[in-house]
């Protein structure tokens, strides 16, 4: 489908590249059709006749888990239109302005689609699962974040490209290896060769991915060792402080992210080869690793933007960075006064302050500029000046998202958990983070039963500060059968009362007796703020992606006399 | 630990699959069990989310030290399970899946042992030696820092250290290099002067920061 679109939308346009393309496109297809009819047949009969249908399992029965597989899956298969055209590009030895457009748009489909299904089955994980997080850096969380990263790297170095004409070879490996990687990620959640909670969708094709991967790979390394010259960069950077350096230093950060995921999520295999010593690699090892580089990253978002393209002066980024930097610095003063002490969540809120600051000023310079300009007025002003610079503007409102998520999650460094026993009657005292009294008053135990499940029920009765906030229910379900037979195992219905500020969340671990109820009460600080990032992203991901039809012709021709203006040696000007 | 357990199996009307007992079966067995108990039963398996293993849990107890007096509180302990990881097939650490999972059996084992090895006045560092010795590191959410390992844990550090060194020595060897000499290519069709052109530029440049 994605191959037939992305055909028919760009054939006009790339008339040497589509032969290729299609052709790498239908070699994919080839692969997966076989698989499905040769290997994994899905239409296969039962050797036996069912009474009944078991139903889905009810822990995937949430709305979540209606998008967050499709969209996942849109974004996996869109890195394979890039890739097709990086084959394509490879074997034609052409890498031009219109190739770029081509996998820019395909690419940023492919991360938005990313996107929405990762947030989505982080919240899946969050409501349904019942371990009070969102992420657990699972092998196939991690495969669905690896093409995550190299799309994102993708779409900042891709600027470059488009700008000064560097980095090509750098654009075509980051293309593939997304491709690359969505397979991988396939593969191991089809093959079961690592131990995932996502297991359940293991079945016999994995020594088929394993063979397609590789094959992908040896194609694609040699393509690009054979073709290096053609991909020769045609400028070179001027300074060490310019937006140039900014991206690639964003690259590295993003690319060396993807790099410690796949490491972690690797490495027992091989540590069991090398030493045949069985160890897990499990979230501490991931927080550890990659909360400085994720830190490092938030910097360079912030960074990023306010250097200028080829080579900033000093009074130019010293005018440039001082609100937003000042802004950094009195967030973390602020918060210290407030007495957050854990370095690593002061550092980052310091950043969240500083990348704001930068978006903010961003926003400010391009709206007063448009008001003197234009004459117009505060809304209408930002409105134009996001519809005229979608990218630039959609793009500042991504890393609006970004910040959000990063505050949310360094907001999780403060979460409290507490494992309570309480009969009915019974009160729990406990403080949450931010110093608040609360207290929980137990309702008792209720059992009732539904035509579809047996269901035991435990509310609390929350205050905070004494006063009374309502009740948090949480369950344990027993789904049924027609035949009033138990239909998987047991699974909990979590208590969630959700703010901006603090997320109580109350698990119903078990009952013991017939009264007294085993749980877990956790103050997850912030999490609202993950899915509100995430939306946020989303909507800074439409206004990049929307389509400007009419107004492109003039966009190219622009494109194509900034580079004449900046690299006139030797860029092929209008190609 | 099995008696939440029985409490749900009752309410559960007709269902054995839940009362398994001590850890012995797995769910397979369960449901060979409960396919014997009803005729009408064809479901040959109780698929959770992931494979369950029950009988994964291992005895772990040593004799208490004498004069033994716990060295943990509850916190410090809840914190040491967080290190060990349920080998249920979860992927949750102890203290997460015996906190969320009502049917697993194998975390409320290893919490037993962790709890007999407390109030036997062993330390944080011991308990995990103790749980290593027996299961092997893969009970441990991340691996030690030490042998192997330490490939595991610095090489994306070293690796982007060495990637920063490599884009850094690049930049200077292209800041060092003299710039193109600003001559339009003869097959572009730019159709400006050198004044024009160097205008243009320093609009564009204009344009992009302010």
């Amino acid at each position: 489908m994605y191959g037939t679109i992305a055909i028919a939308t760009s054939r006009s346009r790339n008339r040497e590249l589509i032969p290729w393309a299609s052709g790498t496109i239908s070699a994919i297809l080839l692969f997966f059709i076989a698989t499905t009819c040769i290997k994994a047949n899905p239409f296969v009969r039962l050797d036996f006749m069912p009474v009944d249908g078991r139903g889905m399992n009810p822990q995937l029965q949430n709305p979540g888990m209606a998008f967050h597989p499709p969209n996942l899956y849109l974004g996996y298969v869109a890195t394979a239109i890039p890739f097709a055209f990086a084959i394509a590009a490879l074997f034609s030895r052409r890498l031009d302005a219109e190739w770029l457009g081509v996998v820019r748009r395909w690419t940023l489909l492919s991360w938005f689609f990313l996107t929405i299904g990762i947030i989505l089955g982080m919240w899946w994980a969050y409501v349904e699962l019942g371990w009070g997080g969102y992420w657990a850096w699972d092998p196939v969380e991690n495969s669905s974040f690896l093409p995550w990263l190299t799309n994102t790297a993708f779409l900042h170095s891709i600027m470059i490209q488009e700008k000064r004409g560097m980095l090509r070879k750098w654009n075509v490996v980051l293309v593939v290896v997304s491709f690359l990687l969505a397979i991988f990620g396939t593969f191991i959640t089809r093959s079961g060769v690592i131990e995932s909670v996502h297991s359940f969708a293991q079945s016999p094709v994995g020594p088929w991915f394993a063979t397609f991967f590789f094959l992908a790979t040896g194609v694609t390394i040699y393509l690009v060792s054979t073709r290096l010259h053609d991909l020769e960069a045609k400028v070179e950077l001027e300074s060490m402080v310019s937006r140039e350096a900014a991206f690639l230093y964003n690259n590295l950060v993003l690319v060396g992210i993807a790099f410690a995921v796949l490491w972690g999520t690797v490495f027992p295999i091989l540590s069991e080869w090398a030493t045949g010593n069985k160890i897990t690699v499990g979230p501490p090892f991931f927080n550890t690793v990659n909360v400085p580089l994720g830190l490092l990253l938030l910097a360079l978002t912030g960074i990023g933007p306010l250097i200028a393209w080829r080579r900033a002066s000093v009074s130019n980024l010293k005018r440039q960075f001082a609100s937003p930097a000042l802004f950094g610095i009195v967030v973390a003063v602020a918060l210290f006064a407030l007495g957050m002490r854990a370095s690593y969540s002061l550092v980052a809120y310091a950043l969240c302050g500083f990348v704001t600051g930068t978006i903010v000023q961003e926003f400010y310079k391009g709206v007063r500029a448009r008001q003197t300009i234009h004459e117009e007025s505060l809304i209408p002003a930002f409105m134009h000046l996001v519809e005229r610079n979608r990218r630039r503007y959609g793009g500042y409102i991504v890393h609006v998202g970004i910040v959000m998520l990063f505050a949310a999650f360094a907001g999780m460094a403060f979460r409290t958990e507490n494992d309570v026993t309480l009969k009915a009657g019974e009160t729990f005292d406990t403080r949450d983070p931010y110093g608040h009294q609360w207290r929980f008053v137990s309702q008792g135990v209720s059992t009732s039963n539904r035509p579809d499940r047996d269901v035991i029920a435990v509310g609390l009765e929350a205050f905070r500060d004494g006063k009374r906030l309502g009740i948090i229910t949480s369950e344990k379900r027993q789904y049924l059968d027609s035949q009033h037979n138990t239909l998987f195992e047991p699974i909990t219905e979590v208590g969630i009362r959700s703010t901006a500020k603090l997320d109580t969340y109350v698990v119903l671990a078990g009952v013991r007796g017939n009264d007294i109820a085993e749980l877990r009460v956790t103050f997850n600080p912030l999490v609202m703020w993950v899915w509100t990032g995430g939306f946020v992203m989303m909507i800074g991901g439409l206004i990049v992606m929307w389509p400007q039809a009419e107004r492109r012709p003039v966009q190219a021709g622009y494109a194509a006399t900034i580079k004449a203006s900046q690299a006139p040696a030797e860029i092929p000007v209008g190609v | 630990m099995t008696s939440r357990r029985q409490f749900f199996a009752r309410i559960a009307s007709g269902s054995a699959a839940i009362a398994l007992g001590g850890g012995g079966g797995t769910s397979r067995a369960g449901a060979q069990q409960r396919g014997a108990m009803h005729d009408s039963s064809i479901v040959r398996d109780t698929t959770n989310l992931f494979a369950m293993d029950q009988s994964a849990a291992r005895s772990i107890t040593l004799p208490p030290k004498p004069n033994a007096t716990p060295q943990l509180t509850p916190a410090q302990r809840d914190e040491l399970e967080h290190r060990i990881r349920c080998q249920c097939g979860c992927t949750l650490d102890v203290f997460t899946c015996r906190t969320t999972d009502f049917s697993c059996q194998v975390s409320p084992a290893m919490h037993a042992n962790v709890i007999g090895l407390v109030q036997g006045g062993y330390s944080a560092q011991e308990i995990i030696d103790a749980f290593v010795s027996s299961y092997g590191e893969r009970v441990l959410m991340a691996p030690r820092k030490s042998g192997f390992n330490l490939l595991a844990w610095f090489t994306p550090g070293v690796a982007v250290v060495v990637g920063g060194v490599l884009i850094a020595a690049w930049l200077r060897r292209w800041r060092n290099e003299p710039p193109p000499p600003a001559t339009v290519h003869a097959g572009a069709s730019v159709d400006a002067t050198q004044d024009e052109l160097e205008r243009l530029n320093a609009a564009v440049r204009g344009d992009d920061r302010e």
